[in-house]
């Protein structure tokens, strides 16, 4: 006897969106709907009268399925994407500002305005560097800024999405963090052997590189999991 | 007839959130209590009510929990929010002066 308002809200719901919410609202149409038929009952009607009132009362629920289609939530709010905005501004001047650093310390070692032993360029490369750290944390943050991705429809499609966008955001990051470790390691190699002068055994810096940032991303995977 | 069911059917967020600020409900108690208010003179129609909750829910005048029924489906329960209690008293008191300004003209 219940079966008949099952079947006839799964007939209902066939062309709802199949997200958790029409799942719900189905859920919580039913449990009504059984109750108010178990009173009809107990109050005296037969199974056939009591069906129709229930079904009678249901009435049109085909607007209600219109809003369960969740709305995209992936847009910034626009605090969020002026910060943003100002954020990457602000990063690409400094890294302009990095090569301006760059180009003047070959212009003073070009004029020879200091003494040659002074390894201008060095220096400025190093500065230059320097400089880098701050616009590349910032651009991480920026990328970041995008809420994890909130699923629309709970189907696989969705799900694949969540995991693509969860790899994104995972490749970004990594991008940066090997990108901070090979620069560092190519100013490494060049202070240590102009320095030293050891040429012949500095290019093992380049091996360790390689190891530090194997190290970096098995931390990186190894915290992710938790 | 058609005059008074367009009228009730533009209060039904408000008799719901009344209902709701006795006690704590689901779909079909408030759908019977209301019946029983009226002698059984209204009664919503299902859609209209979910849409309701749906928009109480939105404008987060209502939240929703569900019960812990062992026998038998879950019952979706509704309660009011703090926001929902003041939303609740300014559409009433807006109500009650609707209702005097068009006492005074229908004479």
């Amino acid at each position: 006897m219940n079966e008949r308002i099952k079947k006839y809200l799964d007939e209902l719901f066939e062309n709802a969106p199949k997200t958790r919410k029409a799942m719900e609202l189905k859920e919580e149409m039913l449990q009504n709907s059984m109750e108010k038929y178990q009173d009809l009952l107990s109050d005296g009607y037969s199974e056939d009268d009591a069906y129709k009132s229930v079904i009678g009362s249901i009435g049109d629920v085909t607007e209600l399925f219109e809003d369960l289609e969740e709305k995209n939530l992936l847009n910034l709010s626009e605090a969020d994407r002026r910060k943003k905005a100002l954020l990457t501004s602000v990063a690409v001047g400094l890294y302009i500002l990095a090569g301006a650093v760059l180009l003047a310390s070959m212009v003073i070692e070009e004029m020879m305005v200091v003494p040659s032993n002074v390894e201008c360029v060095m220096i400025g490369l190093l500065l230059a560097v320097i400089v880098c750290i701050a616009p590349t944390c910032m651009l991480v943050y920026a990328s970041n800024m995008y809420p994890a991705y909130q699923k629309k429809k709970e189907d696989l499609v969705e799900e694949y999405k969540e995991a693509k966008h969860l790899s994104n955001r995972d490749k970004a990051v990594r991008g940066s963090i090997s990108t901070i470790i090979w620069t560092l390691v190519v100013i490494l190699y060049f202070t240590f052997s102009f320095s030293t002068g050891a040429w012949h055994i500095s290019w093992v810096i380049f091996l360790m590189g390689g190891c530090v940032e194997a190290v970096c991303s098995l931390i990186y995977s190894l915290r992710r999991k938790d | 007839m058609s005059i008074t069911s367009d009228i009730l059917r533009g209060h039904t967020e408000a008799i719901i959130l009344s209902h709701l600020l006795e006690q704590d409900s689901y779909g079909y108690q408030i759908n019977k209590d209301i019946m029983k208010k009226t002698d059984n003179r209204y009664e919503l129609k299902e859609a209209t009510l979910y849409s309701a909750f749906k928009r109480l829910e939105q404008a987060g005048y209502i939240r929703t929990y569900w019960g812990d029924e062992t026998v038998g489906a879950r019952r979706r329960y509704y309660a009011v929010t703090e926001n929902g209690r003041k939303a609740y008293q300014s559409y009433k008191s807006e109500w009650e002066e609707a209702k005097t300004i068009i006492d005074q003209l229908l004479k």
